[in-house]
């Protein structure tokens, strides 16, 4: 079965030979500092170097997709956060907020050409990219960790607090610009969009919140990927435990779990498929024959595709990511 | 204690849990007039409040929005006591520098970490995001903190803490200042790996400051 095939059927909870190993790129991303130096930077920016670097994960890392970009900061910029792109060993990140009022940002970045700038850059590299064999995983930030990222994070979850309803006016004008951007990137070529909300944590906002301000965002964005045919991944960052009931309205095709998240009692309770969940401390740090027993037994406890849990450090060696890819390509898994 | 003040201090307490900024303000301001001790009044008021903020986020009855609000309340009933505190109960504080460690910009758990800790009467000198281990150690020096505490979300930023590590032990004074972690994927197992104390949650980083002070 071809690495694409898997996948997508796997997202369609159909029966496959064994279960796909990716890693989606965006805040997962795989392009650690081997990869990096290997291709002399400048991944971020160029869509080149943005290609070479995703062939590079598939080939050297052995993760079965091609994903891009390798950070969520793109979105960010076009509405006028300031980023550093950091080097081959930090990734790219906000250094300061847009400090305008939000009806301003509202207004002034009303009409953003998500397909100029750096997000001009990750659309062309999708165009590049595709293929019949291996998957494109176009990624995309959450509302909230964009929101989060234009503008100050305490500004925003004070807000849900203190002026709701203006609140959810942003939190809408961002959602709708990032649907924008995300039909982009199937128009471009992408087969799957994984959606990664690091700042929507159950423990950030609580169950209430997460229903109130996050359940109906993503549901409003996967639905219009569902009507292009195109499957999503949810990737929720921290303990979910609290959030997990909820997070089967959303209609994602898969959710993916932090480390911390007992997967066995996931199982039980989403009705959609499982990714995850090798902890990223253990593929940065760990021994070999941990990293497949890990892998091992996430794969027992019910996920459907195996994948880091979170952000993994640029510092991990490739040889341990390829402990984890090889052993899932094995298949016997006792 | 008079009646008036433990009634004052309770209500400064229950309006920093009830999130009322201005209802805050004016009881600081009641507190004043009344002429009682503005440094009960944070540390058995506004502070006692915060604490209280903190179990509930604890029992997930508050989250990281509620937290903040509490402590806008906090933080504006101290503007008002603040200046009426007499001069001896501000020396000797213990100081303690935080910040982010570089390649991470979420900055809301230090924030919180950082609340805490001037509740409890720490100088805290806040660096910020995305800071270079070697900032730590200098900023640190500089002003003779005796903690330094690092704050990640993201657990590809946990080598920066190692670094600081490294750094004061360099220069042998991982005996003198004493670093503290936490953040997301922080455990206790990494902390004890790397040298560092591990504090759990916000509340916790305040009782352990308070201990690793103690023991100096």
């Amino acid at each position: 079965m071809e690495e694409k095939e898997r996948l997508l059927k796997v997202l369609k909870r159909g029966q496959v030979d064994r279960p796909p190993v990716i890693c989606p790129g965006g805040m997962m991303s795989a392009c650690v500092t081997e990869i990096s130096e290997q291709i002399g930077g400048c991944q971020h920016s160029s869509a080149k170097a943005m290609v070479t670097a995703a062939r590079k994960i598939n080939e050297l890392a052995g993760f079965e997709n091609y994903g891009v970009p390798f950070c969520l900061t793109a979105e960010a910029e076009a509405l006028g956060a300031g980023i550093n792109l950091g080097d081959n060993l930090i990734e790219p990140r906000v250094t300061h907020y847009n400090d305008e009022p939000l009806e301003a940002i509202m207004q002034n970045y009303s009409i953003v050409d998500v397909t100029a700038g750096r997000m001009g850059v990750v659309l062309a590299a999708i165009h590049e990219l595709r293929n019949d064999r291996i998957p494109v995983i176009g990624n995309v930030s959450g509302h909230m960790s964009a929101a989060t990222s234009v503008v100050d994070p305490l500004l925003i979850f004070k807000m849900l607090r203190r002026e709701p309803e203006r609140a959810a006016r942003f939190l809408e004008f961002i959602n709708e610009y990032l649907i924008r951007y995300a039909l982009e990137m199937v128009k471009a070529g992408a087969d799957v969009i994984s959606i990664s909300d690091p700042s929507a944590t159950g423990e950030i906002l609580g169950p209430r919140n997460f229903q109130k301000f996050a359940v109906p965002y993503y549901q409003k964005i996967i639905k219009a990927l569902h009507q292009e045919s195109i499957p999503v991944i949810l990737h929720i960052c921290g303990n979910a435990r609290s959030i997990i009931d909820p997070l089967n309205e959303v209609e994602a095709d898969a959710v993916s779990f932090d480390s911390i998240v007992n997967i066995k009692a996931a199982r039980k309770v989403i009705k959609t498929g499982l990714m995850g969940n090798v902890s990223t401390q253990l593929l940065h740090s760990g021994e070999k024959a941990k990293i497949i027993s890990i892998t091992c037994n996430a794969l027992h406890s019910g996920v459907d595709i195996a994948a880091p849990a979170c952000g993994l450090s640029m510092a991990t060696p490739l040889s341990n990511l390829r402990a984890m890819t090889n052993y899932v390509k094995e298949g016997s898994y006792s | 204690m008079s009646d008036i003040k433990s009634k004052l201090l309770l209500d400064l307490a229950d309006s920093v849990v009830n999130m009322d900024e201005e209802q805050t303000v004016e009881l600081a301001k009641n507190y004043i007039a009344h002429n009682l001790d503005p440094y009960e009044g944070i540390n058995q008021g506004l502070a006692l409040g915060m604490d209280r903020a903190g179990t509930l986020y604890e029992e997930e009855e508050y989250f990281i929005p509620e937290l903040l609000m509490c402590s806008d309340a906090m933080y504006a009933g101290l503007d008002v006591l603040r200046p009426h505190l007499k001069q001896d109960n501000l020396e000797d504080n213990h100081k303690i520098v935080i910040g982010v460690v570089q390649g991470d910009t979420h900055d809301i758990g230090k924030n919180l970490v950082k609340i805490m800790l001037e509740t409890t009467g720490f100088e805290v000198i806040d660096l910020g995001r995305d800071v270079p281990p070697l900032d730590f150690v200098n900023t640190a020096k500089e002003i003779k903190a005796d903690i330094i505490a690092l704050s990640t979300l993201m657990t590809t930023t946990m080598e920066g803490m190692q670094e600081v590590i490294r750094l004061l032990e360099g220069e042998n004074l991982q005996n003198q200042i004493k670093v503290m972690i936490g953040g997301g994927p922080i455990s206790k197992g990494f902390a004890d790996k790397i040298g560092a104390y591990y504090a759990g949650d916000a509340s916790k980083a305040a009782v352990l400051a308070q201990s690793l002070v103690k023991e100096v």
